[in-house]
C-alpha cells in the first residue's frame, strides 16, 4: 500500500506532470505541423514527377508522327518501343493483338488504365510493381483527319517509369520530421524541467522554511522572487513570520521584565528586612517579659519576619535560576555523609530513616544537594507522615536519593503541579509554614547537575505502600557547564 | 481526477499519431488519373476503313509522299480487299471484291461538299457495313485532295438507284 501511494505521488506529482503535459503538446504540435508538411511535400513532388513524365511522354510522342502504316509491322512497333525507352524508363507498345516493349522486364496494365486510355484520355497511375513504386502512364495514338477530326490509329503507347529516385526524396523527408519529432521532444523535456524547476523550487523553499519556523526558528525568511502567485505566498509568509516573531518577542520581553521586577523587589527588600530581623531579635528576648497580648503579638511579628525572610531570599535564588546567572560549586562529595550532615544539621537524624551506603562519592555542589534534600526530607514532615526513609543508592553514572514518607501520598491532580511555583496544593489551608518555592528550587538545582547528555532530576510520585517518593537523580562527573539554561 | 484527464490527453495524441501514420509513408499506389485527351497527329498514306468485329477500323496503306492520289485510288484499293498483314490482325471488309473497277467519286455541284460515289452494281446487294466503309474512305479521301472542307455527306448511286446520303459514322 504504501510504496504504491509513494509511487503514485511520484507519478502524479507536479514535475512528472509538468513533463507529460509539456512531452504531449510539443509531440502533439510537431506530430500535426511534420505530418501535415510532411504529405504536401510528398503530394507535391509526386505531381510534379508525374506531371513531367506526362510531358515528358507527349513531347516524344510527337515526334513519332506522321504515321506512314497501318497496321504496323511487329519491327516498326519494336522500333517504336526502342525509341520511346530511356534510361529513366520504358516503353510498352501496342496494336491490337500485337504488343512491343523496350525492356525485358514484364509489366502488367490495369484493367482500370486500359479502360481509361481506350476511351482516349492520357490517363496515369502509380501502382507497386515487384515491390517497387512505378508510374504507368498511357495514351492511345490518334490520327488527325484531313476533314478536322481525329481518328483512334489502334496504337496505345504505355510508359513505365520508375518512382524509386522520388520514393528516396520522400523517404529522407519522413526521416527529418522523425528527427523533427524527436528534438522537439527533447526540447519540451528540457523545457519541462527548466520550468518544473523554477516552480518546484519556490515551493521546497517555502516547505522547508514551514519547518523550520515549525521547529522555532522565527528569524526564518523566504527571497521572494519575481511578482507571480508562489512570490505572493512567499511574501504572505514572511509577514505571517515577521508578525510572530515581534509577538514571540514582546512575550518574551515582557516575561523577562516580570522576572527582573521580581528580582529587583526582592533585592529591595532585604535591607529593610535585614533591620526587622534586628529589631524583631530583640523582641523575641522580651517578648517573655511583656504581658498577654502584647507578648504573642511581639512573638508573631517575629516568627512572620523570619518567614518573610525566607521567602525573600527564595524569590532572589529562583530569580537567580531564572536570569541563567545561577552557577555549581563543584566538589568531589561523600554523598552519604553530606546527606548525613544535612539530617543533623537540622535535628533530623533520630526521625528519618536513612539508608546511606558509604563510600559513593560524585562530583556535585553540596550546598545544592543540602538544599534539595533538607527540602524534600522537611516538604515529609509537613505533608506526609512518619516514618520519613532517605535511600540512596549509586551506579557508574548515576546517584540516586529516594525520599518517602508514609502519608497519604500525592493526589493525581496535584502530582503534575508539585514543582509550580507558589502551588497551593489545598486551597483551603491559606498560609503554608514554607515559602511555596521550595520544591521549585529543588527542582531547577537538580536539573542545574549535568554531564554531556545527562541531566540531573527530581521526580514526584507515590510509593507502593501509599506514600509520596521524591527521586532525585544526579549524574556522578558533573561539569559545570556555565548557566543552567 | 487528474489522473483520467491525462489519460484523456494521452489517448487522444495516440488516436491523432495513430490516423497519422495509418495514412502512410512513402509512395502510395493511387487510382487512375486522367489528363487531356490522348496524342493526335498527321499520317501519311491512303486511308481506307476495313471491319474488326463488326466495327470499322483505319488503316493506313503506304504511298510515296510526293503523289497526291485520287479518291478513286482509295476506293480502288478498299475494292481491292484487306493484305495479308491486315488479315493477320483480323481486319476483313464487306465490299464484294467485283465492284472495284467501276467506283468513282465525284464532288457535288449544287452544295459545295457534297460527294456521291457511282457503283456499278445495285446498292441493294451491299451490306450496312460495307456501305460505312465506302462512305468513311471516300469522304477521308476526297478531304485528303481538297475536294471537301469538313466531313461530308456521301450519296452512293447504283445501277438500282441512289441510296440516302450519309456521314461516315466511325469518329
Amino acid at each position: 500500500m504504501t510504496p504504491w501511494r509513494s509511487i503514485a505521488a511520484q507519478v502524479s506529482g507536479l514535475r512528472v506532470r509538468l513533463l507529460l503535459a509539456f512531452a504531449l503538446l510539443g509531440v502533439t504540435t510537431t506530430a500535426v505541423v511534420a505530418s501535415g508538411s510532411y504529405f504536401q511535400a510528398r503530394t507535391v513532388i509526386l505531381q510534379q514527377a508525374q506531371d513531367a513524365a506526362v510531358m515528358a511522354l507527349t513531347d516524344q510522342l510527337a515526334k513519332v508522327y506522321p504515321v506512314l502504316q497501318l497496321p504496323p509491322t511487329q519491327d516498326e512497333l519494336h522500333l517504336l518501343a526502342q525509341r520511346l525507352s530511356d534510361r529513366e524508363g520504358y516503353a510498352v507498345v501496342i496494336y491490337r493483338d500485337m504488343r512491343e516493349q523496350g525492356s525485358l522486364t514484364p509489366v502488367s496494365l490495369t484493367p482500370e488504365l486500359r479502360q481509361e486510355v481506350g476511351d482516349g484520355q492520357i490517363a496515369w497511375q502509380r501502382v507497386s510493381q515487384d515491390g517497387q513504386p512505378t508510374l504507368l502512364i498511357g495514351t492511345q495514338l490518334r490520327i488527325d483527319r484531313p476533314d478536322g477530326t481525329s481518328q483512334p490509329s489502334g496504337l496505345e503507347v504505355y510508359s513505365v517509369r520508375n518512382l524509386v529516385p522520388e520514393q528516396q526524396s520522400i523517404d529522407k523527408l519522413a526521416t527529418r520530421a522523425w528527427l523533427t519529432g524527436g528534438l522537439s521532444l527533447l526540447l519540451a523535456v528540457l523545457l519541462a524541467l527548466l520550468s518544473a524547476r523554477g516552480v518546484l523550487r519556490p515551493v521546497r523553499d517555502l516547505g522547508r522554511a514551514a519547518r523550520r519556523l515549525g521547529e522555532g526558528d522565527l528569524s526564518t525568511r523566504l527571497t521572494v522572487r519575481g511578482v507571480d502567485e508562489l512570490a505572493d505566498v512567499a511574501r504572505t509568509f514572511n509577514d505571517t513570520a515577521g508578525t510572530l516573531e515581534r509577538q514571540v518577542g514582546e512575550l518574551r520581553r515582557m516575561e523577562s521584565d516580570a522576572r527582573r521586577f521580581v528580582a529587583d523587589v526582592s533585592h529591595e527588600l532585604r535591607t529593610p528586612l535585614a533591620a526587622m530581623t534586628a529589631v524583631t531579635d530583640v523582641l523575641d528576648e522580651e517578648a517573655d517579659h511583656l504581658p498577654g497580648d502584647a507578648g504573642r503579638a511581639a512573638r508573631l511579628v517575629s516568627q512572620e519576619t523570619q518567614n518573610l525572610t525566607q521567602l525573600v531570599n527564595d524569590l532572589i535564588e529562583i530569580s537567580r535560576f531564572d536570569s541563567g546567572t545561577a552557577r555549581l560549586a563543584l566538589d568531589d562529595v561523600d554523598v552519604a555523609a553530606a546527606v548525613t550532615a544535612t539530617l543533623r544539621m537540622r535535628g533530623w537524624a533520630d526521625r528519618v530513616h536513612a539508608d546511606l551506603p558509604p563510600a559513593v562519592v560524585a562530583r556535585l555542589d553540596p550546598r545544592r544537594l543540602d538544599v534539595i534534600v533538607a527540602n524534600l526530607v522537611g516538604n515529609a514532615f509537613r505533608h506526609g507522615a512518619e516514618p520519613v526513609s532517605v535511600r540512596l543508592s549509586a551506579d557508574a553514572d548515576w546517584i540516586t536519593i529516594e525520599v518517602a514518607d508514609q502519608g497519604p501520598g500525592l493526589d493525581p491532580e496535584v502530582l503534575p503541579h508539585v514543582f509550580d511555583r507558589l502551588y497551593k496544593a489545598d486551597t483551603a489551608r491559606t498560609r503554608s509554614e514554607g515559602s511555596g518555592l521550595g520544591l521549585a528550587i529543588s527542582w531547577e538545582n537538580a536539573r542545574l547537575h549535568r554531564h554531556g547528555e545527562r541531566q540531573g532530576s527530581l521526580v514526584a510520585g507515590n510509593g507502593p505502600g501509599g506514600g509520596a517518593v521524591f527521586t532525585l537523580r544526579l549524574p556522578r562527573g558533573t561539569t559545570d557547564a556555565g548557566g543552567a539554561r | 481526477m487528474t489522473g483520467r484527464r491525462t489519460g484523456r490527453a494521452l489517448l487522444a495524441g495516440g488516436l491523432l499519431l495513430g490516423t497519422l501514420l495509418a495514412a502512410g509513408c512513402g509512395v502510395r499506389p493511387s487510382p487512375v488519373i486522367t489528363g487531356r485527351s490522348a496524342v493526335s497527329g498527321p499520317a501519311q498514306g491512303i486511308g481506307l476503313y476495313l471491319v474488326a468485329q463488326g466495327e470499322l477500323v483505319l488503316v493506313l496503306r503506304p504511298v510515296k509522299p510526293t503523289t497526291p492520289t485520287p479518291p478513286s485510288e482509295a476506293l480502288a484499293r478498299l475494292a481491292a480487299g484487306p493484305q495479308q498483314n491486315e488479315r493477320d490482325q483480323g481486319l476483313t471488309s464487306e465490299v464484294p471484291t467485283g465492284l472495284t473497277a467501276a467506283i468513282e467519286v465525284t464532288p457535288a455541284t449544287g452544295r459545295f461538299g457534297d460527294l456521291t460515289v457511282r457503283v456499278t452494281g445495285p446498292t441493294r446487294a451491299l451490306s450496312p457495313t460495307a456501305i460505312d466503309q465506302i462512305i468513311c474512305t471516300a469522304a477521308d479521301a476526297a478531304a485528303q485532295a481538297g475536294l471537301v472542307g469538313g466531313p461530308a455527306p456521301v450519296t452512293i448511286v447504283g445501277s438500282d438507284g441512289a441510296q440516302p446520303a450519309r456521314r461516315c459514322p466511325a469518329r
